[in-house]
């Protein structure tokens, strides 16, 4: 058996890397800071023959997502990356992917949304994205977004919806980590050739996506909602089996750390929810009873994990990258404070938003803002 | 876990510096990890990269804002790049063409335009600093320069004589002006 490799590279490398282990047949792909660099590399592997996939440079995302609506149509496994702006162009599209149930695989890169311009991350671009009928995952690491990629696939084709994988621009994606490369074989057993029991053939003509009575469209969106909601067993089933072949794990829905015990509870997405490992280690030297809740996937929301994961009369502090507009704070508060209600009324939810624009979240300033919120009513 | 944090211009070759170092604490048995700041990149603008080394599994993605090492690749940064914010412990390594030293904080120098310019180093900005530059850091970290050496060879095989021996020189030249 060949045994890993350990390589040093970046968070949008790692995505590359992840797409062409994947052995994706399509990439069709339109250049947006920070995603870019997953793009260029993909668009190099399939230049150089390392990816024998069909590469299609297109004048903008909307046509990206077109084309890898209508590859996945005709059957094949389809990857692509943007990043703000670029996901909210596609934003018509996305629904059309989903209503479609196309099983395709795109990195979202997260940045600010204009205007005014930002370059670096904040979780506005995803999060805005939530009623389009995508899974959602959010990562933390360089590994995380190389394994999540391989686990998206899995769960997208499984059930015919597609996933979005997310990890924040510059501090993941232009971060140098070390990283660990599966055998292919291992790789080819988890993930197998995409098999679609349905695909548009030339040769035996259908018709698809027709306009609909209401009869006939409320079931399909009905068949949607619910489907989303089934997929969470999967999501827990592929990185089950993700860490039995490789022996990797990032979590499934959820990811906690030191949250047994815990009295404060910091809740967060992404590469700050790494950052906050440390700021839980410097409160729990300070004697707080500190612990970390990071949702791995944010769409589906994992309510039932989070309800029985949380420690009895937990203060909950939610640190969101984003806005709600129309509310205070953000949307991840939001989302807990909805399930919780009516299941957990012993939890306190407290809130703050942070990082916006990519403004630097250290372990210090996490650890201090949760002590503040801690003497907040 | 160590923290450095490299202060330099735009063109200097800070990123490539910070990848060589986290390179550098893999092929020591170490975790590395590189963040280098993007900007809105201009040619001779001030830049910044972070660089973490650890035994154990790195989970910091923040810039270094308390770093234990401030590399600061042109002397003229020396007074900002301190101010930005150091460990109360932190050093400072600096390349400047004469004996400079910081204010509370053990100090190291290395000549590394002069370096580079003897081994015929040289980008389109002037004299290419960053192999010399990881020569030293490397010195300072007391990584041993056979790995110093394997790194730049793993980066660039077969990059031969000149960079080996740039790196090689800084390594043995930089010097401790406060301890």
């Amino acid at each position: 058996m060949k045994a890993a490799q350990v390589i040093m590279d970046t968070g949008a490398h790692a995505a590359a890397l992840a797409v062409k282990s994947a052995r994706v047949d399509v990439v069709p792909g339109y250049p947006i800071t920070p995603q870019t660099s997953i793009m260029e590399a993909l668009a190099a592997m399939v230049e150089n023959g390392e990816l024998h996939a069909r590469f299609i440079p297109v004048e903008g995302e909307h046509s990206s997502m077109a084309a890898a609506v209508a590859a996945s149509a005709a059957g094949a496994r389809v990857f692509t990356a943007t990043s703000a702006n670029g996901l909210l162009y596609m934003h018509d599209v996305l629904h059309m992917a989903s209503g479609g149930r196309l099983p395709v695989v795109m990195c979202n890169v997260n940045r600010g949304i204009f205007a005014p311009w930002t370059l670096w991350a904040d979780h506005q671009d995803s999060m805005s994205q939530r009623d389009t009928g995508w899974i959602q995952y959010h990562c933390s690491s360089n590994q995380e977004v190389f394994n999540t990629i391989l686990q998206a696939f899995r769960v997208a084709e499984q059930i015919n919806i597609p996933v979005m994988v997310n990890f924040d621009g510059f501090a993941i994606s232009h971060c140098l980590m070390p990283l660990t490369l599966p055998p292919q074989e291992d790789i080819d057993r988890f993930l197998p050739l995409h098999e679609p029991e349905w695909r548009l053939d030339p040769a035996h003509p259908s018709s698809f996506s027709n306009v609909t009575n209401a009869s006939e469209y409320a079931p399909f969106r009905q068949m949607l909602s619910e489907d989303i909601m089934a997929a969470i067993p999967l999501v827990k089933q592929a990185a089950q089996e993700y860490k039995d072949i490789t022996g990797m794990w990032d979590g499934d829905t959820i990811d906690t750390y030191r949250l047994e015990d815990a009295e404060v509870v910091a809740l967060a997405v992404n590469s700050m929810a790494a950052e906050l490992r440390l700021s839980i280690d410097i409160l729990r030297e300070q004697g707080i009873k500190a612990g970390l809740l990071r949702p791995r996937l944010y769409l589906p929301f994992p309510a039932e994990d989070i309800i029985s994961v949380l420690p009895k009369n937990a203060q909950v502090m939610v640190l969101d990258r984003n806005y709600n507009f129309g509310h205070p704070g953000g949307i991840l508060a939001a989302e807990l404070k909805s399930v919780l209600f009516g299941r957990r009324n012993d939890i306190t939810v407290k809130n703050r938003v942070m990082g916006i624009g990519g403004i630097d979240l250290t372990r210090r300033f996490m650890a201090a803002e949760i002590r503040a919120m801690m003497d907040e009513k | 876990m160590l923290e450095l944090r490299i202060n330099g211009f735009g063109g200097q070759g800070s990123v490539t510096l910070a990848h060589l170092l986290a390179q550098a604490a893999l092929e020591n048995g170490n975790q590395g990890q590189a963040l280098p700041f993007f900007g809105v990149e201009r040619r001779g603008a001030p830049v910044r990269a972070a660089v973490r080394m650890s035994a154990t599994s790195i989970h910091a993605h923040s810039q270094c804002e308390l770093p234990d090492y401030v590399v600061v690749m042109s002397e003229k940064l020396t007074k900002e790049a301190v101010n930005e914010g150091i460990n109360e412990f932190g050093a400072v390594i600096i390349n400047a063409p004469h004996a400079v030293a910081v204010e509370k904080h053990p100090t190291w120098q290395v000549d590394a335009d002069a370096i580079a310019r003897e081994a015929g180093l040289f980008s389109a900005d002037g004299p290419f600093i960053n192999i010399p530059l990881f020569g030293a850091v490397c010195r300072v970290l007391n990584i041993p320069q056979n790995i110093m050496e394997q790194t730049i060879l793993n980066k660039w095989p077969g990059s031969g004589e000149r960079n080996l021996g740039a790196a090689g020189k800084a390594y043995n030249t930089v010097t401790q002006i406060r301890g």
